[in-house]
């Protein structure tokens, strides 16, 4: 019997749901191996109830609904996997704000509507709430990562994805460093490598959309980097946009 | 004595949204387009963000429009800090929207709405009894994110646009891979047609559509300084600057998202739109396929929009394959991003997506940190379009007897049909 698989959208921008549907090339070999049988994005007809081999889940938790929903796809599955930034470290939701976010709600709603009493917090990774077997980073996950561990777990294996930072894989490719000769704030020495190093290969320095390296030492990239004449405050918020909450447990002692 | 069909989580539509209809004997009393989204506050979060860091932040709005996000917040920035882009960067941006496009539209008709068409729950049903169809369909979807990975680096959440250009710009040898892709996928385009030819799009409901689309201004579709507004006879023209005047935004209590209307009217941005605004620029074979398929317009059928999608997607292969040609004979120059100057300024943009028109609005302060940003996306302006069409679809099927659970069949149809992109965020909103 083919293992019957579920993908679930929590709060995000869908990205890691399209991601998959990008396998173009691999997306009918997939379907072939598997039953997916839970997957709103994709199909109107769908079994909410049945145990399943895996569930992958995007997104970051939003409120108490996604919560529930996410213990509930935990229940059902065998094997959870996190996918990309959002499910794994927060994501951009979860950013540092310079305001309290009730008050950025009236900035962008006004303050006497309907938004007024909305109750608004920082979104939150899935292993806040629930055990997650698999974590696939990336903002978006890329490709070859979601290939490489559907393959692992349909033969019976757990994923290895790489623990060592985007800066490893940018000097393995010999990319004139951007952090080191040009000055810029590159985030590479302690960003979870696995994109191929994607943007130094552009001249744009890693803005850390893969979250942060199991070892990393952010800070002793701070230090250089207000050598290198950039604000305190200022390389600490470039930090922390896309993984936040993973960072504050980091600087608890705690792993990310 | 009221009933209600309700549709708690809609299916096959980017994002998390439900209807609820309301009907009191025959009369349909409620219409709602619930979405329920988790809210993200994006434009506040961006506040106090350099320059430079917040386009890859609202990139992230939307992975679908990835690209169309990306390029419309840096052309708002140009705009404020007024950097005016080579032609070679112009045309660029012009081939990596064709790319979304392409890819887009290729999801949208194929993945989401032929499911509908064809009787089928998926395309993974649908894949099953006819997977040459759903094959030819991934290859152009493919093309698309090729196109776009090749100009922005990455299919979903480009790295390769900046400010004034492109962090590297692609090699004669990328632009002459896409030129063979692109040339290999035109039979793929002749297959569309045929499987879209034996298509009949019902006619659940009929009902004039107000359409607003930006007005090229040149060569480029998807990109102008003006929007037209069609009403019936009488057009309104806006500038690009004046988009609050089009939009007028507003809450409703019921609702989770901010609203968009013109004249406290409704109205929708999409392919329709930009077909029935600009399209006699179409020719090729997007035009025969026009023609072929049916698409008269004005359309009076919402759900000729999916049909618009697949004219448009043949007119993006072909043009793109036009601007590619372009380049190359030019030749492509490695040029540097531009230089610009930091200093207080505001900037607004607006190009078309493939749902319709995206706004973009920055007021940077002296170092160049953002101190307000507005945007407006194409599926917020649709939300009140797609409620109205609803309630003309309820009333005109409850006249012709048709039942509740066809109507709720319908109900999911018409939503579709504008292919709405709920995880846009910014304004839509609410748990």
């Amino acid at each position: 019997m083919k293992p019957k698989i579920g993908i679930f959208g929590l709060s995000g921008c869908w990205g890691e749901q399209i991601v998959i549907l990008n396998c173009e090339d691999q997306l009918l070999d997939i379907l072939g191996a598997t039953e997916i049988v839970d997957f709103l994005g994709g199909s109107s007809v769908n079994d909410e109830e049945s145990p399943l081999a895996v569930a992958f889940v995007e997104g970051s938790v939003a409120n108490e609904r996604e919560e529930k929903q996410l213990r509930r796809i935990r229940e059902r599955a065998e094997l959870l996997v996190a996918c990309g930034t959002c499910a794994c470290f927060g994501g951009i939701a979860a950013m540092d704000a310079d305001q309290p976010r009730q008050q950025i709600i009236c900035q962008v709603y006004g303050s006497d509507g309907p938004a007024s009493d909305w109750d608004i917090r920082p979104h939150r990774p899935l292993a806040d709430f629930v055990k997650v077997d698999v974590a696939i980073p990336g903002c978006p996950m890329e490709k070859n990562d979601f290939l490489r561990a559907t393959a692992s777990i349909l033969n019976g294996d757990i994923p290895q994805l790489p623990a060592y930072p985007v800066c490893l894989e940018c000097k393995m490719i010999e990319n004139d460093c951007l952090l080191v000769s040009r000055g810029l704030p590159c985030a590479g020495p302690v960003t979870t490598a696995g994109c191929g190093a994607r943007c130094p290969q552009y001249n744009v320095v890693c803005i850390g959309c893969r979250g942060p390296v199991e070892e990393c030492n952010i800070t002793s990239l701070q230090k250089i980097l207000v050598e290198k004449a950039l604000r305190a405050s200022e390389i600490k918020r470039k930090l922390r946009t896309f993984a936040a909450p993973a960072l504050d447990r980091k600087e608890q002692g705690g792993s990310a | 004595m009221t009933r209600t069909i309700t549709i708690d989580h809609l299916a096959r539509v980017e994002g998390h949204g439900g209807i609820k209809v309301v009907l009191d004997g025959d009369q349909v009393s409620t219409v709602q387009l619930d979405v329920f989204e988790g809210i993200r506050l994006l434009e506040g979060l961006v506040r106090g963000r350099s320059l430079e860091d917040v386009t890859g932040i609202v990139s992230r709005i939307c992975a679908i429009c990835s690209h169309g996000h990306s390029i419309t917040s840096l052309q708002a920035l140009e705009d404020a800090l007024e950097v005016a882009v080579t032609p070679q960067t112009r045309k660029l941006r012009d081939l990596a929207y064709h790319g979304a496009n392409i890819e887009s539209h290729a999801l949208h008709v194929f993945v989401l709405a032929l499911p509908d068409l064809l009787g089928h729950p998926s395309v993974i049903s649908l894949a099953g009894v006819n997977p040459d169809a759903v094959a030819m369909a991934l290859r152009l979807k493919k093309l698309g994110n090729t196109i776009q990975e090749v100009i922005g680096g990455r299919a979903v959440h480009p790295v390769n646009y900046v400010i004034g250009g492109f962090g590297k710009v692609p090699s004669t040898d990328d632009l002459l891979t896409l030129k063979k892709e692109l040339s290999a996928r035109l039979t793929d385009c002749e297959r569309t047609l045929e499987v879209l030819r034996g298509i009949k799009v019902p006619d659940i409901v009929c009902e004039p559509i107000r359409c607003a689309a930006l007005v090229p201004e040149d060569e480029a579709f998807f990109f102008g300084n003006c929007i037209e507004l069609s009403d019936g006879g009488a057009n309104k023209t806006i500038p690009v600057r004046e988009y609050r005047t089009l939009t007028n935004e507003y809450l409703v209590p019921h609702s989770h998202a901010k609203r968009s209307a013109n004249d406290h009217r409704s109205y929708m941005v999409g392919a329709l739109a930009r077909l029935t605004i600009s399209g006699d620029r179409i020719g090729g074979m997007a035009r025969r396929a026009w023609e072929e398929l049916r698409l008269t317009l004005p359309a009076t059928n919402i759900l000729m929009n999916n049909i618009a999608q697949a004219v448009e997607m043949i007119y993006s292969v072909e043009r793109a394959l036009h601007l590619v040609a372009d380049l190359l004979e030019t030749g492509i120059a490695p040029e540097s991003p531009l230089p610009y100057r930091v200093r207080a300024c505001h900037g607004t943009a607006a190009t078309e997506v493939p749902r319709g028109i995206l706004f973009y609005s920055y007021e940077l302060d002296s170092e160049g940190r953002v101190a307000a940003a507005d945007v407006i996306t194409p599926t917020a302006q649709n939300l009140n379009h797609i409620e109205d069409q609803m309630r003309a679809a309820v009333r005109q099927g409850v006249e012709a007897g048709v039942s509740d659970l066809m109507l709720e069949q319908r109900l999911a149809m018409i939503a579709r049909a504008y292919d709405p992109c709920i995880s846009c965020s910014v304004h839509l909103f609410r748990s």
